[in-house]
């Protein structure tokens, strides 16, 4: 891993001031200025989107009983149980995702501190959310064990889900329509976090992005929880909400401290 | 469905034509739509893109049938692109790469069933052992780097488990060839052979184009790997193919080819919108092979019997699980190996394979790296209640 420092960075136009200028000309004569216009790719576009059928549909329920829908409905009176099972389904896939992008910023922190023989990460004392006596009281860990215990956070939070979608009857391992479109639009994550080139500050960034997702998400998860009276969801998904904060607050002020305090360490 | 494949003249090429709206259409549910709905787009693109290739080759060696050719390859070039592009963005390459190895796995098992002639069914079946591998290599990468389910790609048709390890899939070229069938095989043996080409190859290319878009070193390791294997195995199913046939030999056989896979989508194919693009191309083919029988007739002055047999169709590829054959197959010949064109047991295997391979795996080997201590779990790996949180 290396830091990011000036060099030949080639993308910009002002780096070349002079065939710059020979791009202008041409465009001058080939492709002048005119008022900019997409109109006919948004009428394209628009056309598309109203013929377009749904990325899938909800999962049937486990049980093939009689009922079995109404069974599942009953249990989520107050929400619309398909929006409910469908959430469900993309925390699921989220959790997944997110474990499997921890082991993977797990992996290149190890990395950093095999080569560079130190650890740029400060030791965590953002509380957990229950801490060591149960009071909020703020805990000391290094920041690779808090990475793994996050990482172990994240699974559990797998886990409580699929129990919690196996008790309403639900397909646990199913993929729904908004599990299949949260996993498209990480993707990106995905990409930056496993590559070796990318720093740790770079990593955290989408790291980042995804707690601030997983938030948004256990948020929404928890209000609809709520409104559909499963209170001890609710409870649940409210600890995980919490869990959730945390990490979000730990990776803001790991992410800080680096682009503020450490830069051109190779962590940036 | 009965087809002559003389007489059916299905539509003129002239008449061939289709907007970009047309070939831009809605793509298929990656989560309601049935896997062998995307096996079959995924099969008959490569089918295309064989169909494409042997052509423009064609198109280098024969100045009389030039016109025609170029006409016809348009065809299966936008033929190709209204068929791949049924295949949704929801899908990622991975995801993708896992139903192109349930493509493999189950189009090669139904072959090397229908296939009479009994060392070709072997040749079948010894690559079909490895391409079930790669499916449990990459279900894996799915599970470990994404985070996702095989299963939910291959719907339970197919097994993820081991077959012949990745590992000792490579060998030396020499090692990949078989005995091609003679020219007067069966039109069964001879179109059996130009579909696993065709479809291995467009599986070597996909690998080809999306390894190196992935930032992980251990997924562009594998896909490299396996797309070392595939080029194997276009080798392999390659030389199925007699040599000595003439190009415009080729040609007719390819055509053939096309119409009798697009006759098997219509007759299985449950989305009705996909099944209708089916007819239409099966209608396109025949007209394809009209101009085929006629170049036949007029260059090479040969009667296309001679080529086709008794014009009916053979019995068509079944889209469906295959995993009582496979477990059979797996259960007798995983250990066999090749020493040039036979099988043989490990022990007898080529001698310039090892060393070969040796060269390869200096470094260590992505497929068992990736897949170490892998068994596929309902709901990913991360759902075992053996693991701790």
């Amino acid at each position: 891993m290396e830091a990011t420092a000036p060099g030949h960075n080639r993308t910009g136009s002002g780096l070349n001031p002079g065939d710059t200028q020979l791009m202008l000309a041409a465009v001058r004569e080939l492709s002048p200025l005119s008022p900019i216009s997409t109109r006919q790719a948004e009428v394209e576009r628009l056309s598309y989107i109203s013929a377009a059928d749904t990325i899938g549909s909800i999962p049937p329920p486990l049980s093939v009983t009689t009922g079995a829908v109404k069974k599942v409905a009953a249990k989520l009176k107050g929400v619309s149980p398909n929006i409910f099972l469908d959430k469900l389904g993309e925390r699921i896939a989220f959790e997944r995702a997110g474990t499997r992008l921890y082991e993977a910023i797990i992996a290149k922190y190890v990395a950093l501190i095999d080569n560079h023989g130190d650890s740029l990460l400060a030791a965590n004392t953002i509380p957990t959310a229950s801490g060591q006596n149960g009071h909020g009281a703020p805990t000391s860990e290094t920041a690779l064990e808090t990475l793994h215990r996050i990482r172990s956070e994240e699974l559990g939070h797998f886990r409580l889900l699929c129990d919690a979608t196996t008790h309403l009857g639900a397909d646990a391992t199913a993929q729904t329509p908004c599990a299949d479109v949260i996993a498209t639009a990480s993707m990106g994550l995905l990409q930056v976090i496993t590559d070796p080139r990318t720093t740790l500050a770079q990593s955290l960034n989408a790291i980042l992005t995804a707690e601030l997702t997983d938030n948004a998400g256990w948020e929404l998860l928890t209000d609809l929880a709520t409104q559909a009276g499963q209170k001890e969801l609710a409870e649940q998904f409210s600890r995980a909400l919490a869990a959730e904060a945390q990490h979000q607050a730990i990776v803001t002020a790991w992410l800080k401290s680096l682009v503020v305090d450490a830069v051109g360490s190779p962590a940036v | 469905m009965t087809i002559d494949l003389l007489k059916d003249k299905g539509t003129p090429p002239e008449k061939q034509r289709m907007s970009w709206k047309d070939l831009v259409g809605k793509p298929i549910s990656k989560l309601d739509d049935d896997a062998f709905t995307r096996a079959r787009i995924i099969l008959m693109n490569g089918l295309e893109l064989d169909s494409l290739r042997t052509k423009q080759v064609a198109l280098r060696m024969n100045r009389d049938a030039r016109v025609e050719l170029a006409q016809l390859m348009r065809a299966e070039h936008h033929q190709a692109t209204a068929v791949n592009w049924l295949i949704g963005a929801d899908h990622s390459p991975l995801e993708t790469t896992i139903a192109y190895e349930q493509v493999a796995i189950e189009v090669t098992a139904a072959v090397a069933q229908l296939e009479p002639d009994e060392y070709l069914a072997q040749g079948y079946r010894y690559a079909l052992l490895e391409d079930f591998d790669h499916l449990y290599r990459y279900s894996a990468l799915l599970d470990r780097l994404e985070g996702k389910d095989a299963n939910n790609i291959v719907q339970g048709y197919t097994d993820i488990v081991p077959a012949r390890p990745t590992t000792v899939h490579h060998r030396a070229p020499e090692h990949d060839l078989l005995r091609p069938y003679e020219r007067s095989a069966a039109l069964a043996t001879k179109l059996h052979a130009v579909t696993l080409t065709g479809g291995e190859y467009q599986t070597h290319d996909y690998y080809m184009n999306i390894g190196p878009l992935f930032a992980d070193p251990l997924a562009r390791q594998l896909y490299a790997e396996i797309a070392s294997v595939e080029a194997q195995h276009i080798t392999h199913y390659g030389s199925m193919i007699n040599p000595e046939e003439s190009l415009l030999e080729k040609l007719l056989i390819g055509e053939a080819c096309e119409v009798w896979n697009y006759a098997a989508c219509v007759e299985q194919e449950s989305n009705p919108r996909v099944k209708a693009i089916w007819e239409r191309f099966l209608d396109y083919e025949l007209g394809h092979l009209q101009v085929a029988l006629k170049l036949c007739k007029d260059i090479e002055r040969r009667d296309p019997a001679e080529i086709l047999g008794d014009t009916r169709l053979p019995p068509g590829i079944e889209f469906k699980s295959h995993r009582e054959f496979l477990k059979e197959t797996i259960a007798r010949e995983t250990s066999l190996r090749k020493d040039a064109t036979e099988f043989v047991s490990e022990d007898q295997e080529g001698r310039s394979s090892l060393a070969y391979r040796d060269v390869l795996n200096a470094d260590g080997s992505p497929s068992a790296a990736i897949s170490e201590t892998y068994s596929w779990t309902p709901g990913t790996e991360l759902a075992r209640a053996d693991l701790a949180a």
